[in-house]
């Protein structure tokens, strides 16, 4: 028992003081207590240690989580288990933050080696106090963090008035949520919800200014992509990996054939529009008829050496006489209504909006329809799909076909608003972070799509002061998703039980004495 | 009769996928014989001295890709998953492997104070490995750990996107943490990569690096003992064993898990000396440094045959040669020798989906 305490208490320990030491590195301690400090209008060496306190409460309130297997341990356990985890944690960042201060306070330029230890925000680490106060502070911090967020933990799951209060808040929201939702199942309420939504979307663009209205429309764009790879991915199950080549098409066409370099054809965006998409789909097919074949992770990887060759063709200078090589295309035709400019970032919005709400349409009838139903069978499983009379290539180059057609209206709308495309738009992330918002939104589902744009790419523009660690955050996130919640936000209703079939299958077994791995009992 | 005669007229019909075959592959073959007729033939563009430089850079690209692909092409065999994180764990190899070289630099030893590295140019080189060895082999491990472990029995893409976003993070907290500017290598005494042995081809001189040498010599030993590893040892015979079937394994008394830790901490050895390798032959080193090596080690991987040990290093020798060779042979700009090498994957994966020496997987295996 005291045994498995120590262990427990040491790897929480370590947690705590990789966490730390971690955020120290890449200089988020710093930005974290900035943030509190201009929030709460506290001093900065204050709120470092309210940063520093939190995340020691925190984590001495997970050592004190009550395992499964032991019904009620005793206090002593807590609190042995809450010790080691703050001693473990306290030693190592003391002996960090001697180390670095040591070094710092003999002369030497970390910033040199480690680019976020600049002498200010060691000055901040080290609270105004020697390097031998600061370590032994930051030893202390833990372990009194650690010992309290135990006790505290502790006290709080016993506390006899936590069930009642969880009991009254479920009430109260269900209170809320239970007519509304009935309401909105019948036909009224859901006229009138149709109707708010509509005016909401007439009314925001001109409400907003330039700057949220490029950051939804952005959010909007990948909405669109999102949805198209959602076709290939969610519906069909093809992997791709290189989805950035159709957008790329995209703009590239409205670029090329509306700009007055490299090629001065300047024709109107609205014959270009039709004529960007079509091609997007005819490249698609085209891409798709060589690859189909493939089983998932070679298509994945074909797929994104396609990503990688579309953007060196762009980039390279010897094709810079047709796509104006690194340098990109500037002045790109913006659409105009009647003879009226349309070109502000409100009308951009609008059609955004209007391309989004024809997308989700297109979608939501495709995938009831019999090809929707044919990708869906392929994605299960596709020798029984074809057993089944479906024509599994044709199937398969449509869902490519109409997904590249998607990516490329979003390129089309992305290269005419911003007025200029290049190379650089168009890299492995853009394909990533689409996958991404199929993926954390959840595969298959169209809410879900849109909520994964939202999370991904409006969450980030609303955190602007965390900007240094959006892209990190967004790969932690990517991996916390995939572990905690691998069907997405909102999953479609056959994603969600596939899932939780999934995870009912590799489940441990129940007894340690059945043989370790996947049993048979799924 | 007509029984009969059904199937075999089925079998004949040519599928619009083989006329795309075939299209592919003639338009393919004339373009080749095309531009090499242009280079050779008619321009004379390189004389053998430069085809030298060309096949010797090649080999030795292709000797560092090849430990690459290692990690890939063993975690594919025995977890089916794209390893999409492994170009970071060669990143953080070759990281390590900086910072030693930089703490010894200015270490001073002894009486005259001569920093270390020019005191013991061999410990030195061997505490840098070490030290690119260790952090790789520990990122793989707790990669797996944190990333994979939880999501085994998930659907294929799950650990895909996860692997993603691992890549992702370590590369970002890599750019915080050391900054966005590229960092020079310390150009090691023992290993100066200005110097080499100079043969003399057609009357020009051909630089041979040491480095480049010491790169190749050493990929080859660690490719061989990982090749004796998998045959003869009671791991490697462990990990074939759960590379055909986990749940068999598992029953013949064989810790999974723990082989599949030890799968990645074996392909976090090799990726960090590759890393370290880079380091000291190509001279720069960044955050993002992993991921061009990364990409063209899994496409070594297919295209020798996925879960193929011989064939990954077949397969990142030939990518290697033909990405060095293929933008002079074929008179191209030297910026399209990535397009060069996706197009041989590309092409590889449409006649021989299987790869060089891939065997055919069955549908069970996926």
């Amino acid at each position: 028992m005291i045994a498995s305490d120590i262990r427990q208490g040491l790897r929480t320990g370590m947690l705590l003081a990789i966490v730390v030491v971690f955020l120290f590195l890449i200089g988020a301690t710093s930005t974290l207590a900035d943030i509190l400090a201009g929030a709460l209008k506290l001093g900065r060496a204050v709120s470092l240690q309210t940063v520093l306190a939190l995340l020691a409460l925190w984590l001495g309130s997970q050592a004190a989580k009550v395992s499964i297997e032991e019904k009620r341990p005793r206090w002593i356990n807590t609190l042995l288990r809450a010790a080691v985890a703050g001693l473990s944690a306290g030693l190592v960042i003391g002996l960090t933050t001697l180390v670095f201060l040591r070094l710092h306070e003999s002369g030497i330029n970390l910033r040199t080696y480690l680019y976020q230890l600049s002498p200010d925000s060691l000055d901040l680490w080290s609270l105004g106090r020697s390097a031998q106060g600061a370590a032994v502070f930051h030893f202390l911090l833990p372990l009194v963090g650690c010992l309290l967020g135990a006790v505290l933990a502790r006290g709080f799951r016993e506390a006899p008035w936590r069930s009642a209060t969880g009991r009254r808040v479920g009430a109260l929201r269900e209170s809320i949520t239970r007519p509304l939702a009935t309401a909105a199942r019948t036909r009224w309420g859901r006229i009138l919800l149709y109707a708010a939504l509509g005016a909401v979307l007439i009314l925001l663009p001109l409400r907003l200014n330039n700057y949220w209205n490029f950051t939804l429309g952005t959010v909007g764009i990948y909405v669109l992509m999102g949805l198209g790879l959602n076709i290939v991915v969610g519906l069909a199950g093809l992997l791709d990996l290189g989805y950035v080549v159709f957008f790329a098409v995209g703009s590239y066409t409205i670029g090329l054939l509306t700009a007055p370099t490299p090629h001065h054809l300047m024709w109107d965006f609205w014959i270009v529009l039709p004529i960007a998409i079509f091609l997007a789909a005819i490249i698609g097919v085209l891409l798709g008829i060589p690859v189909l074949r493939l089983r998932g992770d070679y298509l994945a990887i074909v797929t994104l050496g396609f990503g990688e060759i579309i953007r060196v063709l762009l980039k390279a200078e010897a094709l810079s006489s047709f796509s104006n090589g690194p340098r990109g295309i500037p002045s790109i035709g913006q659409p105009a209504f009647f003879g009226l400019p349309f070109n502000s970032s409100a009308d951009f919005m609008y059609m955004i909006i209007f391309s989004v709400l024809l997308v989700i349409f297109l979608t939501n009838r495709l995938q009831n329809s019999r090809v929707g139903r044919a990708w869906i069978a392929i994605r299960e499983d596709e020798t029984v799909a074809r057993a089944m009379g479906i024509n599994t290539l044709t199937s398969k180059l449509l869902a490519f076909g109409i997904g590249a057609a998607f990516a490329g209206l979003g390129g089309v709308l992305f290269a005419s608003r911003s007025q200029f495309t290049g190379p650089d738009d168009f890299n492995l992330m853009v394909s990533i972070n689409v996958l991404a918002v199929v993926i954390v939104g959840g595969m298959g589902s169209i809410p879900g799509v849109i909520a994964g744009a939202f999370v991904l790419k409006g969450l980030p523009e609303v955190l602007r002061e965390l900007d240094a660690y959006r892209i990190l955050s967004f790969g932690a996130l990517l991996v916390a998703m995939m572990v905690l919640r691998p069907e997405g936000l909102i999953p479609s209703t056959r994603r969600r039980l596939e899932m939780q079939q999934a995870r009912a299958a590799v489940s441990p077994p129940a007894t340690p004495v059945s043989p370790p791995g996947p049993g048979g009992t799924a | 009769m007509p029984e009969s005669a059904a199937p075999a007229r089925i079998r004949k019909r040519i599928t619009p996928y083989q006329i795309a075959q075939i299209v592919i592959g003639l338009g393919f073959l004339a373009f080749v014989a095309w531009r090499l007729y242009e280079v050779l033939v008619v321009e004379h563009t390189y004389g053998p001295d430069t085809w030298l430089k060309f096949a010797i850079s090649g080999l030795i690209v292709g000797s560092v890709y090849a430990l690459i692909t290692i990690g890939y092409t063993l975690v594919y065999a025995i977890l089916r998953m794209i390893n999409f994180a492994h170009s970071e764990v060669f990143m953080v190899g070759a990281f390590a492997g900086f910072f030693v070289f930089e703490a010894l630099k200015s270490l001073p030893v002894g009486t005259g104070g001569h920093p270390f590295i020019e005191v013991y140019p061999i410990p030195s080189i061997i505490l840098g490995f070490a030290a690119g060895i260790v952090t790789s082999m520990v990122t793989g491990v707790a990669l797996e750990r944190i990333a994979y472990r939880p999501l085994r029995g998930a659907p294929r893409l799950v650990p895909l996107i996860s692997a993603v976003g691992a890549s992702i993070f370590l590369q970002n907290a890599a750019q915080l943490m050391f900054g966005p500017q590229r960092r020079t290598f310390v150009n090691l005494p023992a290993l100066d990569r200005n110097l080499g042995w100079t043969l003399t081809v057609g009357g020009k001189p051909v630089l041979i690096t040491y480095t480049g040498v010491f790169t190749f010599i050493l990929a080859i030993v660690l490719l061989v003992s990982l090749y004796l590893i998998v045959q003869r040892t009671r791991l490697g015979r462990a990990m074939r064993a759960v590379s055909e079937n986990k749940q068999t394994a598992a029953l013949m008394g064989i810790d999974v898990d723990s082989v599949i830790s030890q799968t990645f901490a074996i392909s976090g050895v090799l990726a960090g000396a590759a890393g370290v390798m880079w380091g000291i032959h190509y001279g720069q080193i960044h955050a993002y440094v992993g991921f061009i090596p990364g990409i063209k080690a899994f496409t070594a991987a297919v295209l020798g045959g996925i879960g193929n040990i011989p064939g990954a290093m077949l397969g990142a020798m030939t990518l290697g040669l033909i990405e060095s060779l293929g933008p002079g042979g074929l008179g191209m700009d030297f910026q399209l020798k990535d397009v060069i090498a996706f197009s041989i994957l590309v092409l590889v994966l449409i006649f021989r989906p299987s790869g060089i020496l891939g065997e055919v997987l069955s549908e069970e295996k996926l």
